[in-house]
């Protein structure tokens, strides 16, 4: 398997990934500061709106503050800064956050953003997919037009609106679930079964909210594509064999399942960048609304942060993908060679 | 293997028990403090936590605002060696909650590291105050600075001082780590206050009450066992709670609040049962650009003031949480405030009852055409020197929703008098921007509260050039509109720099004087202070029926008092009787009483 040429495919995939990564930051650099505003504006708001603030205190604070935060020095020094900070693994100190590190505000909200987000994508891919898969086996019966009408519905409803509906019908009609948080009001996480339970009720709206909301468009992707190849040379060349429809569907089923694949990776990538509307609609901890708040207040070490660790984890799924890609598929591969 | 395996299920059985919670009967839950992540429970950084200014560490006298009265906290009197000198003494029961004493070190050394570090408790108390020193190891020495006298920043700096633990501090100094230390390890802090973190996640943040707290005996302890704030992400997630009991001690912008017991019946408050709810915060300004052509008229600006609906922007935009400000600039609606109004003044200048400006566009043309703007051929005005009145922007950040609705109501109403006005809602940051760099044309924004030195701070902090920057540049202190006036700069240093009350009142007519002739910006309405409560846990809330502390907002700096007064449902207790000033049996110092002393003191 450790191949010459699969070796020599991976490292060219490692050095442009590299590359990438570079030109990447330095959007992520650019970017927030080429929005019009101060990035101390929000704090300096605050401090003159604090009723007995005084005019030499705000003073003084807008003094300190320019300095501390180094907005005074040149762009490319500040750029420098950052590259090699970022190549050591310091991500900075936030500006809105001001004195926490932006690494000691992002870490403890990740784990709660994994553990909504994968297990939600992971499980809407499998359900989209098999409900896709089914209705193209099953074409023009009422499975079909079951499985791509509210397939085609639930992914155009808002998840604003979606969410809000769960809210009210569950949580304030019916009262069966919590309305809000990752946990009941007044508990502190600990390891033991009664915040498990606990946490688990929170869990269940915002995860299949989620599930919902993003299944149906992973359903119409699969039928279209299963659709497709069951109309493909081979497939009709199969059944002309006189081979089972069940065979032939698992060949398509399988051929389908490539691209989706890649989705489902870019899609993990993308998890730890959080999933802002139901962060707040539910009110659920995670790195969305962190995004959020920094992009609002133009916090740029936060936003810089949260980036380099969004780029780097699509990249690391990319790189799974290309890697699981060459070992599955001998194509993509031996393309690469010639 | 075996006894791993005991040992587990041991584990896992007590862990079934072991889930840690607060119990709500001995928690106020609050909302509308905490929007995001905590910062730090360390006051020299910009912003440090909710709380920690309100409960972790107590200054030596509190302001009390309805009573205009002080508090001594950690201190217990004061003396008056000369009219600039002022000693304060420290309680001897006062002790940092690690055991050690709260000596004037403390204080001396709060300050100077504010000083040094350009940041902290009582940041720039150095403009006013020449030095502080520690006379003994429980007085504390304020020498007032006499180039420039500013009696009230002397005060509210000297007796609004806050102590910091100099035995915790100094070794941070020396490790240079004061600005990077978050201080949030409960078993860590030193605090002077009845309070410190419980616990803390992205989620919540808890404090817990001291029990042995040095001040028990004089004050009581404050009514809760634990305050708790729940970080929710937006307005409707935080309402939400409100209205399901999951909140008591709320300090939120929530639209038609009224409905919330006239119509959903929830044991839900504010200040007022009627309109306008809430108590005044501040006052919010249309502020008009001093420098721009045509608005750097007074004329034009007087006219821009008569066609403000003040009325028909409260009740539709605001919800009729506020009332019209007063031109004068002073907040009309505290009793002690009233004084510094000269209503003959107002009356003449505005010719209504109260001296308040009238809605009124046939007054606003007639001083525009007697100015000699003629409207054009598209309805604008232009001057006689060839000035048109426009294209002019009203703006307020994207979002705030309330305010973005007045500016369409201005405009529209400027529109109508010959004023071409249209409305803008930028970013916040960007607005911001053009606010502190006077690069604005008209834009509605905070001036300062209610406070000590009131109307002082107001005159000060819109009309004082010398808080001003040149176009272009940016400046947070004040004059925002850069007016530029060097006879309110006298008037408001003579004003601070007396002991006499008539010289001072004098001053403020005069200055009311200069601000109806030349109406620099227009104050326009009261802003409000967000207070809301609950009764389903937690019963005694301040409010008009019971009206023992003023600044009730869980946000506000000067809250602490409200916790030592309300009562848990089961168990009602009375409100403290040294809340109340010296003549009626409580603590509080009349400020009157401070100023005579001042007085008496100089003779």
């Amino acid at each position: 398997m450790a191949s010459k040429p699969m070796f020599r495919f991976l490292l060219r995939r490692f050095i442009f990934l590299l590359v990438t990564y570079i030109v990447a930051t330095t959007v992520v650099f650019i970017l927030p500061r080429a929005i019009p505003g101060n990035p101390l504006a929000q704090m300096l708001s605050s401090l003159s709106q604090v009723a007995q603030a005084n005019p030499e205190a705000i003073r003084a604070a807008e003094r300190t503050l320019m300095k501390e935060f180094g907005v005074d020095k040149p762009v490319l020094v500040q750029y420098g800064e950052f590259l090699l900070k970022a190549l050591r693994g310091d991500l900075g100190t936030s500006i809105s956050y001001y004195p926490r590190k932006v690494i000691d505000l992002i870490v403890p909200v990740i784990p709660w953003t994994l553990i909504l987000l994968l297990p939600a994508t992971l499980v809407a891919w499998i359900l989209g997919n098999t409900l896709g898969a089914l209705a193209a086996y099953r074409r023009n019966t009422w499975i079909d037009k079951g499985v791509l009408t509210s397939s085609l519905v639930v992914s155009q409803i808002p998840y604003y609106w979606l969410g809000m509906i769960f809210i009210f019908l569950f949580g304030v009609r019916l009262g069966w679930l919590p309305v809000q948080g990752a946990y009941s009001q007044g508990t502190i996480p600990s390891l033991s079964w009664g915040f498990f339970v606990d946490a688990l009720k929170h869990y269940v709206m915002p995860f299949a909210s989620i599930v919902i909301s993003t299944m149906g468009g992973w359903a119409i992707g699969m039928r279209v594509m299963v659709v497709y190849e069951l109309g493909s040379d081979y497939a009709l060349f199969s059944e002309y064999l006189g081979m089972r429809d069940k065979r032939i569907f698992k060949y398509a089923f399988r051929n389908s399942l490539l691209p989706q694949i890649t989705g489902l990776a870019l899609n993990l990538g993308t998890v730890l960048g959080g999933a802002l509307i139901t962060e707040i609609v539910f009110n659920y901890p995670g790195t969305g609304f962190l995004l959020f708040k920094a992009l609002t207040t133009l916090d740029y070490p936060m936003i810089q942060g949260i980036f380099v660790i969004l780029i780097a984890s699509v990249y690391l799924a990319n790189f799974i993908v290309d890697f699981l890609y060459a070992w599955i598929d001998p194509r993509i591969r031996l393309g690469q060679e010639e | 293997m075996k006894r791993l395996f005991v040992f587990l299920v041991l584990a896992l059985t007590i862990s079934l028990f072991a889930q840690v919670s607060v119990p709500r009967e001995e928690t106020v839950y609050i909302a509308g403090c905490l929007w995001g992540p905590a910062t730090t429970w360390n006051l020299y950084a910009p912003q440090s936590t909710w709380g920690t200014d309100q409960f972790l560490y107590i200054p030596a006298f509190q302001y009390d605002l309805g009573r205009d009265a002080w508090i001594p906290l950690i201190a217990e009197t004061y003396e008056f060696l000369d009219d600039k000198t002022l000693r304060i003494y420290i309680r001897p029961e006062a002790k940092w909650s690690d055991g050690e004493p709260i000596t004037a070190e403390d204080f001396v050394y709060a300050l100077e590291l504010s000083k040094k570090l350009g940041i902290g408790p009582g940041v720039g108390w150095d403009s006013y105050i020449e030095n502080v020193r520690a006379i003994a190891s429980k007085v504390v020495e304020f020498k007032a600075r006499t180039e420039p006298l500013n009696y009230f920043q002397f005060l509210s700096y000297s007796l609004g001082a806050q102590p910091m633990p100099k035995h915790v501090y100094s070794k941070l100094e020396a490790a240079g780590t004061i600005k990077d230390w978050i201080n949030d390890k409960p078993e860590e802090q030193v605090v002077s206050g009845p309070y410190k973190l419980y616990h803390h996640d992205p989620n919540i943040v808890i404090y817990q009450r001291i029990d042995n707290w040095w001040g028990k005996d004089i004050f009581g302890l404050p009514r809760p066992k634990y305050i708790a704030h729940v970080i929710y992400k937006d307005n409707p997630s935080a309402s939400l709670a409100v209205e399901r009991g999951d909140v008591d001690w709320v300090g939120l912008f929530i639209p038609s609040v009224w409905e919330m017991w006239e119509k959903k019946k929830l044991p839900i408050g504010t200040w007022y049962k009627e309109k306008p709810y809430f108590l005044p915060d501040g006052v919010g300004f249309v502020y008009l650009n001093n420098t721009k052509p045509g608005l750097s008229d007074p004329a034009v600006r007087k006219a821009i003031a008569y066609a403000i609906p003040y009325e028909e922007m409260l009740v539709k935009a605001y919800f009729g949480y506020g009332s019209q400000a007063h031109p004068s600039m002073v907040i009309d609606l505290f009793e002690p405030n009233k004084q510094y109004i000269n209503y003959e003044l107002a009356k003449k200048a505005w010719g209504t009852s109260d001296g308040r400006i009238p809605f009124d566009l046939e007054k606003a043309k007639k001083i525009l055409d007697e100015a000699g703007y003629k409207p054009g051929k598209d309805g604008i005005r232009v001057g006689p020197d060839g000035t048109k009145l426009g294209p002019y922007t009203i703006s307020v950040p994207y979002g705030w929703t309330d305010w973005m609705m007045m500016c369409e109501m201005i405009a529209k109403n400027l529109k109508s008098i010959g004023i071409d006005v249209v409305t803008e809602f930028p970013d916040f940051s960007v607005w911001a921007d053009r606010m502190t760099k006077g690069t604005f044309d008209l834009i509605i924004s905070w001036s300062v509260g209610p406070s000590f030195d009131h109307p002082f701070n107001i005159y000060r902090f819109v009309l004082d050039k010398r808080l001003s920057a040149p176009v272009g540049e940016v400046t947070w202190a004040g004059d925002w509109e850069r007016y530029d006036n060097d006879e309110v700069v006298e008037l408001l240093d003579k004003a601070v720099s007396t002991l006499d009350p008539e010289v001072r009142k004098n001053a403020y007519f005069r200055i009311q004087e200069i601000v109806y002739r030349d109406m620099p910006s227009v104050p326009a309405f009261y802003t409000a202070h967000w207070y809301e409560y609950s009764t389903k846990y937690w019963i005694n809330w301040p409010n008009e029926e019971n009206p023992f502390w003023f600044r009730p907002a869980p946000w506000h700096a000067d809250t602490l008092p409200t916790l030592f007064s309300i009562s848990s449902k089961n168990n009602p207790q009375s409100v403290p009787t040294w809340i109340e000033t010296t003549d009626k049996g409580g603590l509080g110092i009349p400020t009157a009483k401070v100023f005579t002393d001042l007085q008496s003191a100089g003779k």
